[in-house]
């Protein structure tokens, strides 16, 4: 055991005592003074030490509030003479550069196929995408989901946890994405809505992490039927700032689980959330879904603040203090945006030779299958646009079919969000010629009716229904 | 020398450039130096460096990433005890740190610290408590004094304003957490104490016995207008009466938080997701295109407990083992709670287009409100079967539709089960429509209660049953 006197006496270089005095009264020998001289560099008055009477205590070290404020004073006798980034180190950290643990594939044997709601589909999907972390609030008509992720998750070691609140549960996610794990939520419009905030932080920050969105019928509460009332939310409302997801739109319970093995790849891809606007009805309905022919076991991405020594490096953050500094990162994320382009999907039935086109999405893209073929069945050439991605829009693809197109029929369950979209990405990519837009819609939890569609469609042509 | 804990540059602050690289953002004398240094410290002393994963607030110390040579991660304002959690999750063995400042976790953070605390999970909270907002400039917080002067109580804080905010007795009043004490920085002997519950706090995770939370009394020399000195001084003379010091809970508690890796094991998933790789065996021929077409539309409806959405799933597994493809969709919400359940089928040749049953090809209807709401959609040429034991004085409305009235219930009774009168109702549907051969019907319903085989022969007797009864009607 050393001797008293032995022990380390402080020191401090004056450009980082801020001269807060709070060591002054800590010191039991009055070692400490203010000092007289302002400090060119920082303009402020570092304290003098007069160290006659220190015994090395330490007590003025534990008060001062700044790291590399009061220290012990080094074995070299020099160093007061030094630079401080030599005295304090030069470089952020000794940590080692971070490491990628790829995801592995492992093919599965051929399964027969499952009978399954859209809702436990989807879960379904996420499990063989390697997704084993599920954070929730219960909301109709998501809840099945959440029922499905929380029977199955303890069985297979992952975890399922019932949030507060849906803030909560997007920033657990913000949380567990950060740490680059797979994770999830099911929600429903007004609990997406809650979720808006966390979902820009995690687009800010490049955290993944797939939502879906079983829409309801809204605003406010509303109630619980179908509706397609979030595109314009998913689309263009994804919390504060300059922010995107790739929207995927599925409309049977099949794709129900292939999107979203497809939004866990895109997630980590684009290291952007990923969200799968589904309706009511989808969710709730049962049908045959075939299993892929693998299913993946995740690694640990790079970038990943996981808690260990590879990812000490790391930072999840979406602050960027300085304006110039923040346009850079705005300008980095439009980048990574317009890339985003490449992943636009739409499913086109019958659209070869139609003159007539309609567009539509989820469950009403369904019905507008079925009534193109009632109308082509009456001579009629109809076919389905059906976007399968929202956000990007697929516009390539309606490049395609547009110049046979003499009418352009929107089928949605919602006041024109999805027509709007179309609208956006004609414009967008300076398309002027077209049919003017007609559309059928419902809302509240009216779905349009194949009825109606062949009505719309066919008595413009003279068509007796 | 320098505690290990602390990044050797601050690279982060302002890009490390002169003399930021080595100094904080900090006012001159703000407590949050002192409480990163002792959790600074206590990371060192634990050996815990590359394990820990420090989640910074907003607030004034929103920046704490700058500092902490772990890994570190930015929350949304009041959010960081959820995203500890996610963390904590994500890798059970990481060491999760939520900082947190008064208005960050006492106000807009409310429900996430309360609902995280009681959750229990070993993380740990380090919650610095100066009485005012110093970020936004002054405002009032959570914690500020009655009677205290900010920019937002400018006359003083008054009674409608609520009063302060006792945050580590709220937290040690839960269950969730195993340790809660309130430091303070003011002299020698405090920041001792302070020092000591933070290592404590951490060890607790360390040790994996549970949720801690430190609640520390610091100085914002700044907003309160004062000297380092004086801050020191208000924090004990004004603060300590309202925000009395000490340990507020120290439960002993055995280490618990032992989480299993996840596994991906191939076998194991396909198990829990119910995927087999057997075959169903096939009966038809070709697709029952007597009942309709190349797309078959169904409603079912009865009241709650009549086993129409059961019945439902059954045609649909029947339809799929038979290659065709089939859905179901449910009535839900309120409207299935009590009253009225009805499901739409579709059984289709390639694909099912329209889910919904508006005009279906056969109604089953297992109660006269159901049959009454939906026999008159029923198509001509359609069928409508009906549980003739409770539905007795019905008049067609339609013709051209065929009416088979089977007693379901008493048949269902008879066995001894009124629980199977929808499996009575699927023999009917079977001898009146044709849709599927028998064998078909009776596959689905042994594959259905695979796991409870006692129960197969009583539902194979009651969809005989149900054959028979409707085969013997004579159709008007
Ligand atoms: S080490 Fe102790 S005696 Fe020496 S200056 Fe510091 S407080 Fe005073
Ligand atoms: S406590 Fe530190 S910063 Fe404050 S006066 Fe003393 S040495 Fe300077
Ligand atoms: S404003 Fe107050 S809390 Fe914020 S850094 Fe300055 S002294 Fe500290």
């Amino acid at each position: 055991m050393p001797a008293l006197k032995e022990r380390p006496k402080p020191f401090v270089l004056p450009e980082f005592c801020k001269g807060c005095g709070r060591c002054i009264s800590a010191c039991p020998k009055h070692c400490i003074s203010m000092g007289t001289e302002i400090n060119p560099k920082t303009g402020l008055t570092p304290i003098v030490l007069d160290l006659t009477n220190c015994n090395g205590c330490g007590l003025c070290i534990d008060a001062c509030p700044e790291p590399y404020g009061l220290q012990q004073t080094p074995a070299d006798a020099d160093y007061e003479l030094q630079d401080p980034a030599k005295l304090f180190g030069d470089r952020m950290t000794d940590a080692p550069e971070p490491v990628d643990i790829p995801d592995q594939v492992v093919p599965l044997p051929k399964m027969e196929p499952l009978v399954l709601k859209g809702n436990y589909a989807a879960a379904v999907g996420a499990l063989l995408a390697g997704c084993r972390h599920f954070f929730g609030y219960p909301i109709t008509p998501s809840t099945e989901g959440a029922e499905l992720m929380a029977k199955l998750m303890p069985h297979l070691d992952g975890t399922f946890l019932q949030a507060v609140s849906e803030v909560a549960t997007v920033n657990m996610m913000y949380g567990c994405g950060g740490a680059g794990m797979r994770s999830m939520t099911f929600t429903s419009s007004p609990g997406f809505s809650l979720m808006l905030e966390g979902i820009s932080y995690m687009i800010g920050a490049e955290v993944p992490g797939v939502f879906i969105n079983v829409m309801r019928g809204g605003p406010g509460l509303g109630n619980i039927a179908p509706e397609q009332s979030d595109i314009k939310l998913c689309c263009r409302g994804l919390g504060h700032g300059n922010t995107h997801a790739i929207v995927l739109t599925p409309s049977t319970p099949q794709e129900m689980l292939d999107l979203t093995m497809l939004a866990f790849e895109l997630t980590f891809k684009y290291r952007n959330p990923v969200v799968i606007a589904s309706d009511g009805y989808l969710g709730q309905m049962t049908g045959k879904v075939s299993l892929p022919e693998s299913l993946v076991k995740p690694g640990i991405p790079k970038w990943a603040v996981y808690g260990d020594l590879e990812h000490r490096r790391n930072l999840i953050s979406s602050i960027y203090l300085s304006e110039v500094d923040l346009e850079k990162w705005n300008v980095v994320l439009n980048a990574k945006y317009a890339s985003m382009q490449v992943e636009q999907r739409a499913d086109l039935y019958m659209c070869d030779d139609a003159e007539v086109l309609l567009v539509a999405c989820n469950t009403p893209a369904r019905t507008a299958k079925g009534a193109v073929q009632v109308l082509r069945s009456r001579g009629i050439k109809a076919g389905l646009f059906r976007p399968v991605t929202v956000w990007p829009f697929p516009i390539e693809k309606l490049k395609t079919v547009l110049p046979n197109a003499k009418r352009i029929v929107v089928v949605e369950a919602s006041n024109g969000q999805l027509e709007d979209e179309v609208k956006i990405a004609l414009a967008n990519a300076r398309i002027r010629e077209y049919p003017e837009i007609e559309h059928v819609r419902h809302f509240g939890g009216v779905l349009p009716q194949m009825e109606e569609v062949i009505l719309k469609v066919a008595a413009g042509q003279e068509v007796t229904v | 020398m320098t505690t290990s804990a602390f990044y050797g540059k601050f690279e982060r602050h302002s890009h490390g450039e002169g003399l930021k690289g080595h100094s904080t953002h900090y006012c001159p004398g703000c407590g949050h130096g002192l409480a990163h240094k002792y959790l600074g410290e206590a990371i060192d002393e634990l050996g815990i460096q590359d394990k820990t994963v420090a989640v910074s607030p907003v607030g004034c110390s929103v920046f704490l990433y700058y500092y902490f040579d772990v890994g570190n991660t930015q929350a949304a304002h009041g959010r960081a005890p959820a995203v500890a959690i996610g963390h904590k999750l994500a890798n059970p063995e990481s060491i999760v740190i939520s900082y947190q400042g008064d208005g960050d976790l006492a106000s807009i953070g409310l429900a996430e610290i309360v609902s995280t605390a009681q959750m229990g999970i070993p993380i740990t909270v380090i919650f610095v408590n100066n009485a005012i907002y110093g970020m936004t400039g002054g405002q009032m917080a959570p914690t500020t004094l009655m009677g205290q002067r900010t920019a937002t109580s400018p006359d003083g804080r008054v009674e409608f304003m609520g009063q302060p905010m006792k945050m580590a007795e709220l937290i040690a009043g839960l269950d969730g957490p195993v340790y809660v004490e309130r430091v303070a920085l003011f002299n020698p002997k405090q920041r001792n104490r302070a020092k000591k519950a933070i290592h404590k706090a951490l060890q607790n995770q360390v040790e994996k016995r549970g949720f801690s939370f430190v609640e520390v009394l610091a100085e914002c020399p700044t907003h309160l207008k004062a000297t380092p000195e004086q801050a020191e001084k208000w924090v004990e003379e004004a603060m300590l009466p309202m925000f009395p010091l000490g340990v507020k809970k120290d439960e002993t508690r055995e280490p618990w938080w032992d989480r299993p890796a996840p596994t991906f094991e191939t076998e194991r998933v396909l198990k829990e997701i119910g995927a087999g790789e057997e075959k169903a065996p096939r009966y038809c021929t070709s697709f029952p295109s007597h009942v309709a077409k190349n797309d078959i539309s169904l409603k079912l409806a009865g009241s709650g407990g009549d086993g129409a959405q059961t019945a439902a799933m059954l045609i649909v597994h029947a339809g799929i083992n038979e290659g065709f493809d089939a859905t179901h969709i449910p009535a839900y919400g309120p409207e299935s709670r009590g009253g009225t359940s009805y499901a739409d089928v579709h059984v289709a040749a390639d694909e099912v287009l329209s889910p919904a049953s508006p005009s279906p090809d056969v109604l089953i209807a297992f109660n006269m409100p159901s049959l009454v709401k939906f026999g008159p959609d029923v198509r001509p040429g359609g069928t409508i079967i009906y549980d003739s034991s409770v539905i007795t004085d019905y008049t067609p409305v339609k013709s051209g539709v065929k009416m088979v009235g089977v007693p379901m219930s008493e048949i269902a009774k008879d066995l001894g089960k009124l629980m199977v009168k929808n499996i009575v109702a699927l023999g009917a549907l079977q001898a009146a429509t044709g849709i599927f051969p028998k064998e078909t019907f009776l596959t689905a319903v042994r594959r259905a209660l695979k796991d409870k085989c006692a129960m197969i022969p009583l539902n194979e007797q009651a969809f005989e049953w149900g054959v028979k009864a409707a085969s013997e009607v004579t159709v008007p």
